[in-house]
């Protein structure tokens, strides 16, 4: 039994490092001071970094990213989660087709429903949302929507909703404080893991960033969309920036629910 | 489920009515307007932007192309995910749930980022490409072509599969693996005579929730390869945002014959398990 465990870590190990390959290629990629017709670079240096850190359109594309992904943590969350908690506790119809709902995003692709939402934000029906950061914030909402419901569905479904409900009024408890006081405390693991999927969403889209927005509104993966073509050296740095911002993003989740389930 | 007066009723459909508003909003009209267009032309009303696709050797290639890689690469997620899950499932659950949030920000992990990493690894001068060509398993592989983009693919695809799959793996207790495990089974015997049939429905499901997932890709299809890659997405990207070939009508009919190729497939897939299901 022993030695098959060693065997399932050596495979995991395996298999986790293919993940993180990509990862590595494109950080050595970004110190290094040559790397063509080698395995590995030549030299390394921070020179890419000093360089791209005097382009104006680096610091505005982080900026418009953080935007973005900020703004979608600030909106989407309240919108979004109690819609979710009320269908699991008072409306079993309605959450049935909230399933369907979430799913949708998976079966239509992104730049279907960007079409869409370009030929009906653009002013040709009175609302003009494409060109700003709102049609984004708005737009990431549908498709953020599974990120949040099955984590949560996942804490709601370990839960004896009917008990709590009953419990609590008992006590003389309102629905909204039970909801509040409750039943949220007990997703709340699910609905950081949501958060974090969120962010990551808002700041990894092209699709939607490239169709409605566009120049206008500059985010990271347009600026990296600029830069291909050039050196790559460039390229390297902003994509090593993006990383470092998702890994913070998800050191912040795996430390809050690790922490959870000691407790 | 649960009892509620009148008054609490009303509050909670308000609580839920914002979200609705914006599905009605960001989801259904977009998809509405897209069918809505898909019919007309700068003129009038017609179906002649499907007859046109369905008549062109040019997008209806794109449909073949896009097929092709989105089943090869769907099969290749399956192929190495679902080993990965079964290991993972027997790893202790917080090593799972790290797995399971990286694996959530890798899927995550495409457009620019992917295709640039994949062109320093296996471009005309990366490290594999030099590599591999220095113990002669490599002579002409172009990175920037279909093959470039069934690689690059796979690797969200791999993680997006392992996703997928391993919560379906709850199905498989412990208790069934001991059984077969006592009347003698082997490992392999285990997996095609009882651990793949009873994981079959749900990983019909995950294929074709890849086959979607891989139709609908653009973003790396794109960066990777740019307008000369002949799949669906870059067709209906050119025809809205390119200067030569802009004509937003024919690209909506594109749109919806995309979807109407993911789409049929699940609901036949529904329909099935749902009568599955009744029969027992």
């Amino acid at each position: 039994m022993h030695e098959r465990s060693t065997r399932d870590w050596i495979w995991v190990g395996l298999l986790g490092c293919l993940q993180l390959l990509p990862i590595v290629a494109v950080f050595l990629n970004s110190v290094a001071v040559d790397w063509a017709g080698t395995i590995l670079p030549d030299g390394y240096t921070l020179a890419h970094v000093q360089n791209i850190l005097k382009d104006p359109r680096f610091l505005l594309s982080i900026q418009n990213s953080l935007i973005v992904g900020f703004g979608s943590l600030l909106v989407t969350p309240f919108i979004v989660v109690p819609a979710i908690l009320v269908a699991h506790c008072y409306f079993p119809t309605l959450d049935k087709y909230l399933a369907g709902l979430v799913i949708l995003p998976y079966a239509v692709p992104g730049i279907v429903l960007a079409l869409g939402l370009l030929r009906i934000y653009s002013g040709n029906y009175g609302i003009v949302l494409n060109g700003s950061p709102w049609i984004l914030i708005f737009g990431y909402m549908p498709l953020a929507a599974p990120l949040y419901y099955v984590p949560i569905k996942n804490n709601l479904r370990a839960l004896r909703v009917t008990e709590l409900f009953e419990a609590g009024r008992l006590l003389g408890a309102s629905d909204a404080l039970i909801l509040w006081r409750v039943v949220l405390p007990c997703v709340k693991q699910g609905l950081i893991i949501g958060l974090v999927m969120n962010f990551t969403l808002a700041i990894s889209d092209f699709v939607y960033a490239n169709l409605l927005v566009g120049g206008h509104f500059p985010t990271l993966q347009i600026f990296m969309g600029v830069l291909t073509g050039g050196s790559g050296r460039k390229l390297s740095v902003l994509i090593t920036t993006y990383f470092v911002v998702i890994f913070v993003a998800t050191a912040i989740v795996v430390w809050v629910t690790s922490r959870r389930s000691e407790a | 489920m649960i009892d509620i007066s009148a008054r609490t009723r009303i509050l909670a459909w308000l609580a839920a009515m914002p979200f609705l508003v914006v599905v009605l909003m960001f989801e259904i009209a977009p998809l509405l307007a897209v069918a809505a267009n898909s019919i007309q032309t700068e003129t009038n009303f017609s179906l002649s932007n499907y007859g046109e696709i369905l008549t062109s050797r040019f997008y209806l290639g794109s449909f073949k192309v896009s097929f092709l890689i989105s089943i090869a690469t769907a099969l290749i997620g399956l192929g190495v995910g679902l080993p990965a899950a079964v290991l993972l499932k027997r790893m202790p659950g917080r090593v799972q749930q790290f797995v399971v949030i990286c694996s959530n920000i890798g899927a995550n992990f495409t457009g620019f980022p992917l295709a640039f990493s994949f062109v320093i690894m296996l471009g005309v001068s990366g490290s594999f490409t030099l590599l591999l060509q220095r113990f002669g398993l490599l002579e002409n592989f172009n990175i920037y072509s279909t093959s470039g983009l069934v690689i690059a693919y796979s690797y969200f695809q791999i993680l997006f599969a392992i996703l997928l799959v391993l919560p379906s793996l709850a199905a498989i207790t412990a208790e069934i693996e001991e059984a077969a495990h006592l009347v003698g089974a082997s490992r392999f015997a285990f997996w095609r005579r009882i651990g793949l049939p009873i994981l079959a429905p749900s990983l019909l499901g995950t294929f074709l929730l890849l086959f979607a997932n891989a139709m609908g890709t653009y973003a790396t299809a794109w960066a990777l390869v740019g307008g000369s890659a002949n799949v669906v997405t870059i067709r209906i990207g050119e025809l809205t945002a390119g200067d030569v070939f802009s004509d937003p009508y024919l690209a909506d009919a594109l749109a919806m014959l995309l979807v109407v190729s993911l789409i049929l497939p699940i609901v036949v897939e529904q329909m099935l398990a749902k009568t599955k299901d009744r029969d027992r």
